[in-house]
């Protein structure tokens, strides 16, 4: 069952990551690398490391793509 | 115009790395299920009953490795600079839009929650998972809900100025107190007492030093967030 979950979410997080690069807009890239983030939480907290998995919970969905996108903003790319 | 058609080398051969990744890193994964913890990991918890703090990576974190965290607040507080040097602006800020009115509401409700979860993860870092970064981390984000709901708040600056100068000065201070008294840095000069082990107090200075970080991370992290939101347009 557990090797389940981390051979899913290991997968996912592959097709996530690569999702991403192939994006148009760079807008949408950064909302899937959010979704890389959700992914390496679950493998974290599979693996037995739950402060690591708060940790990237926090940074990866909140202050990191808020980071990316206020970069993106500020260089003014359009789409 | 040429017939011949160019072969989309970058596309193939980033397929081709990445195929080869995903096959090496599957290989590692699926070697690595069965087994247990590793001798270092075992190593480590027997030294954290010592201490007496329930969880490892706390102690290991702010104990054992103690010192180098307080070069990570280092590294942290230049980050922290290094924003505030860039972006930092005294103009009024740029968003010029009205935010949303659910946004609003829900912000109202949403933000003592997200403090008080944070404070919880700050205070509990030693017997729960969590600790100083994540609750911090925490506070900041739900200083980032506030910003981005209402345009006219600003983070107290002088509030966070006296916050950050306290809790640096504080983690010196306690270690320099072991030095003192136990004759190495960040020493447990509170003599943790083993059968205290997973109550609030208990571990001596472990806990103390984990508050002082989170209220450090939160204040940094803050500012930046509100350098990042609010900055000068021309700069």
């Amino acid at each position: 069952m557990i090797g389940l979950i981390i051979l899913v979410s290991f997968i996912g997080i592959v097709i996530i990551a690569f999702a991403s690069i192939i994006q148009k807009k760079l807008a949408d890239s950064i909302i899937l690398f959010m979704g890389v983030g959700l992914g390496s939480v679950i493998l974290f907290f599979v693996f037995k490391a739950p402060d690591v998995a708060l940790t990237e919970a926090v940074i990866g969905a909140g202050i990191s793509s808020l980071t990316f996108l206020m970069a993106l903003k500020h260089l003014g790319v359009k789409g | 115009m040429s017939l011949k058609r160019e072969l989309p080398t970058s596309t193939i051969s980033g397929f081709a790395l990445s195929g080869i990744l995903v096959l090496t890193i599957l290989n590692i994964l699926l070697h690595n299920i069965p087994h247990p913890v590793t001798t270092a990991g075992d190593k480590l918890l027997k030294l954290n009953a010592s201490e007496g703090v329930a969880n490892a990576v706390t102690t290991v974190v702010v104990y054992f490795r103690g010192f180098d965290t307080l070069g990570e607040i280092a590294v942290l507080f230049i980050a922290s600079l290094g924003i505030g040097l860039m972006l930092h602006s005294n103009t009024q800020c740029e968003i010029k839009t009205d935010s949303n009115f659910m946004l609003k509401t829900a912000s109202k409700i949403l933000f003592p929650i997200i403090i008080l979860f944070g404070i919880y993860v700050m205070i509990y870092g030693h017997l729960s998972p969590g600790g100083g970064f994540q609750g911090g981390v925490i506070i900041a984000s739900g200083v980032l809900l506030l910003l981005i709901s209402d345009r006219s708040f600003e983070v107290p600056h002088a509030m966070i100025v006296a916050l950050e100068t306290f809790a640096g000065v504080s983690y010196v201070l306690i270690g320099l107190i072991g030095l003192l008294v136990l004759d190495k840095f960040l020493g447990n000069f509170l003599s943790p007492d083993i059968s205290d082990m997973g109550l609030l107090f208990s571990g001596g200075i472990i806990p103390i030093i984990y508050i002082i970080v989170g209220i450090k991370v939160g204040s940094e992290m803050s500012l930046i967030v509100q350098n990042l939101i609010k900055r000068d347009e021309n700069v």
